[in-house]
């Protein structure tokens, strides 16, 4: 196994050393030379966008010719037919070359919504709409969350209501990533509002130019909309589009889920590593005059030793997915910790700022910070709030009972 | 899983069933309140079967030659079962400073008994502040004038660990030229040593005073500094393993209840504030051994920044044993409170073991330190 991995790691560096440059060392820096943004979410104007989008593609596409689109993927989709393991091991390999980023298409659509469709849909689905996502052409989103429906994702009330051979769908969907950019979306509807609530889900594959639907920016508290509002009316779907049984939607949603989990937890590098550089912040205390200030440098001092023992911890995962061992709780930990570390990160940088954060003075790398603090509040929330990845830590590691299941089909009809 | 990891696997498996069998609660419990505080004979057997006093120490010196990361899985296993014994003062302190004192004859002269099992030891650095900092050392040595090598140390020492029972002492005291270290035989005259009494039972320490002790100089005059900045690094690394041992087992003895305990008509575990606290300490045990692991590695490697890792290790392991061994109180109520359950012997060792090289405003300065900030 561990040969084979070897092999494999050659194969990849071989593919991007022609492709790729290496990345630049993100953490390395000047004091008030370059780019001092501090932003976690990338709200860019339309035209960038589908710039960005375009750059996606086109990756995505020599990633395909390559053999590298879809790792895990059977051959007859285009894909790889390894293991995930394999599929980790590139990410991190990719992840030391500067390449475009091709989180549009993957992180929703290749990620999940892909295994999703192999594990579950009728065959002309499959054909149609498989090789098209894995070659960069098509995008999927996933129409799971609702205003009432967050964690709790069983409580749905989307409506689908059959009519011959389609079904009709009404209602609301939200924190719809990628949205805009879709040509198929994933919908968790309730075709069964008397059974249990997890008995009454249908899932179906959406055409996002079906007439009906209307996809509408999202304004977050950063102040940019790197979601979406999904609004269904009176949407018409075939029922070959059906995914799974008809009241089955759950377990299509678990599959969903599962590929959700395998995919969160790899942040570890990006731009937003700076917030945590040894040297960008100890730069920020010389500037500020705030370097003898022994509070400020125990605080300093614990922020540095979570963020390098979650380094330590990704290392240690890296190391058993480069011995083709799958990693244990490590992953888990480290995506809970990414999102801690850097809230602590910004609030620190807050208080060694002080008013400089809350108005901008023009001076270079301070209220860019400002980006950074606005955006801590999702890190705790995005891809699984934490009190649901602690829910998974202690049920699913240590063994630790479900809370008793309160199941009852009056909360998804009001 | 590589040839190396399944080695290590089987080291810890053969030291976890020794220390099951031979360290098990009742045994630390008696020895926790006999003097000396650890069992002559287990430790006799640890030397004779497992072999291990002299698991780190080179095989020029009669030792097996193993590195920080052999040690490490050791030291989890022994910060798990709270073994009572002269390992940590003998092989983690008193070993390594003589190794990196770099003075071959003292080494010949002492490693051999101490890989054996024959000879215990202790470092004693410390005095009654309880600090490290070679800077704060009052305990002086002067030429003897009986012949190269041969001085005569006064002063006082504290936190000595295994400090009444060590049959070798090293002490670093003040000459002329600057911090040195010194060996000093348990019988010597004008060597007073007095227990002192520890917040941690299961770990012995000692007051020393040195009257005019007959003393040989061990590396060279002056070098004490280098010495012990270079054990501290190790001995960091060492406790954190035990940090971390230490910090699981609490970890597992919540989630064992927290499946077990009922109340309210069901199990204590299936309660989200339960469950979180349980995750939280999960958290903390993961960050632990990952940090006290790389920063063996990184020391097997001998890699640059094995200072850093090393600051990091003991920062990060000090934090999560102290947290997992307060929560794992709180999972066990009342009972958690008692004198008979084991969780205040978890609770103790912690505290002290964040504490005992100066706690954290010191490593957290010294991780700054050595970060260039």
């Amino acid at each position: 196994m561990e040969h084979d991995m070897q092999d494999f790691a050659a194969e990849v560096r071989r593919f991007l050393d022609a492709h790729a440059a290496k990345a630049p060392d993100r953490t390395a820096f000047t004091w008030g030379e370059g780019d001092d943004t501090m932003a976690y979410f990338s709200s860019l104007p339309p035209e960038e966008e589908r710039e960005h989008v375009r750059r996606a593609r086109d990756w995505q596409r020599i990633r395909h010719e390559n053999g590298f689109g879809w790792i895990t993927g059977p051959p007859e989709y285009g894909g790889r037919g390894l293991t995930p393991v394999h599929d980790l091991l590139y990410d991190s390999i990719e992840s030391e070359y500067d390449v475009a980023d091709t989180g549009t298409l993957s992180v929703i659509g290749l990620g999940m919504i892909g295994p999703t469709i192999l594990a579950h849909a009728q065959p002309h689905l499959k054909d149609r709409w498989l090789p098209a996502m894995y070659r960069g052409d098509a995008i999927a989103c996933q129409l799971f969350s609702e205003p009432g429906a967050g964690s709790d994702l069983a409580s749905v009330a989307t409506r689908a209501v059959r009519d011959g051979g389609d079904w009709v769908l009404n209602g609301q969907k939200v924190w719809t990533s990628v949205a805009q950019h879709s040509q198929i979306g994933l919908a968790l509807t309730r075709t069964n509002p008397d059974a249990p609530k997890h008995r009454g889900i249908t899932a179906f594959l959406v055409p996002m130019d079906a007439p009906g639907v209307e996809v509408r920016p999202l304004r977050q508290m950063t102040g940019g909309a790197d979601f979406n509002e999904v609004f269904l009316t009176d949407v018409r779907v075939p029922d070959d589009h059906r995914l799974g049984e008809i009241d089955g939607g759950w377990t299509v949603a678990l599959t969903t889920l599962m590929n959700e989990r395998a995919t969160v937890g790899s942040e570890g590098a990006g731009p937003v590593a700076a917030a945590l550089s040894p040297d960008r912040l100890s730069a920020l205390m010389r500037a500020t005059w705030t370097w003898d200030d022994r509070a400020l440098r125990a605080r300093l001092a614990e922020l540095l030793v979570d963020a390098m023992a979650t380094e330590h911890l990704n290392a240690r995962a890296l190391r058993k997915l480069r011995g083709g061992v799958v990693p244990g709780p490590e992953m888990s930990v480290s995506k809970l910790m990414y999102g801690q570390n850097l809230t602590r990160a910004a609030h620190f940088v807050s208080d060694v700022l002080g008013p400089r954060v809350i108005a901008d003075t023009g001076r270079w790398g301070t209220y860019a910070w400002s980006e950074l603090l606005l955006a801590t509040p999702a890190l705790r929330i995005l891809g699984g709030t934490e009190e649901i990845m602690k829910n998974i830590l202690a049920e699913r590691v240590l063994g630790l009972p479900k809370e008793p299941a309160v199941a009852t089909t009056k909360e998804v009809r009001s | 899983m590589t040839a190396i990891e399944s080695e290590l696997r089987e080291l810890r498996s053969s030291v976890r069933e020794f220390l099951e069998a031979k360290s098990p609660e009742e045994a630390v419990r008696k020895l926790m309140e006999s003097e000396p505080r650890f069992d002559p004979a287990v430790w006799a057997q640890a030397a004779d079967q497992l072999r291990l006093p002299g698991l780190v120490i080179p095989e020029e010196y009669g030792g097996d030659g193993f590195g920080p990361v052999e040690l490490g899985v050791v030291l989890e296993e022994m910060g798990r079962a709270l073994l009572c014994a002269p390992f940590f003062a003998t092989v983690v302190l008193a070993a390594q400073a003589l190794l990196a004192s770099g003075d071959n004859a003292a080494c010949a002269r002492h490693l051999p008994g101490i890989a054996s099992g024959r000879t215990t030891a202790a470092l004693a650095v410390a005095e009654d502040s309880g600090s490290w900092d070679p800077a704060l050392i009052s305990a002086r040595a002067v030429p003897d004038g009986g012949g190269a090598g041969a001085w005569r140390l006064s002063g006082r020492k504290a936190f000595v660990i295994d400090g009444t029972t060590a049959d070798l002492l090293l002490v670093v005291a003040r000459t002329v030229a600057g911090p040195s270290l010194f060996a000093v035989d348990r019988q010597a005259t004008g060597l007073e040593a007095e227990p002192m009494q520890t917040l941690d039972a299961t770990r012995a320490m000692a007051r020393l005073t040195f009257d005019a002790v007959p003393a040989t100089l061990v590396g060279s005059d002056g070098a004490g500094g280098r010495v012990m900045a270079k054990v501290l690094d190790i001995a960091t690394v060492g406790l954190a393993a035990e940090q971390a041992g230490g910090a699981r087992r609490c970890l597992e003895m919540s989630a064992d209840y927290a499946r077990t305990r009922y109340q309210f008509g069901r199990p204590i575990g299936s309660f989200q504030a339960v469950k979180h606290k349980c995750a939280d300490m999960l958290v903390q045990v993961e960050l632990a051994e990952a940090a006290s692991r790389e920063a063996a590695r990184s020391a097997a490697e001998g890699a640059p920044d094995f200072p850093v890792a090393a600051a990091v290790a003991h920062a990060c392991c000090s934090r999560a044993y102290v947290f997992a061994a307060m929560e794992n109180i709180q999972v066990h109520g009342g009972i958690g409170f008692t004198w008979e359950h084991p969780a205040h012997l978890y609770f103790r060792r912690a505290k002290s073991s964040q504490l005992l090289f100066g706690g954290p405003a010191v490593y957290h300065e010294r991780l700054l330190d050595r970060l260039g900030i």
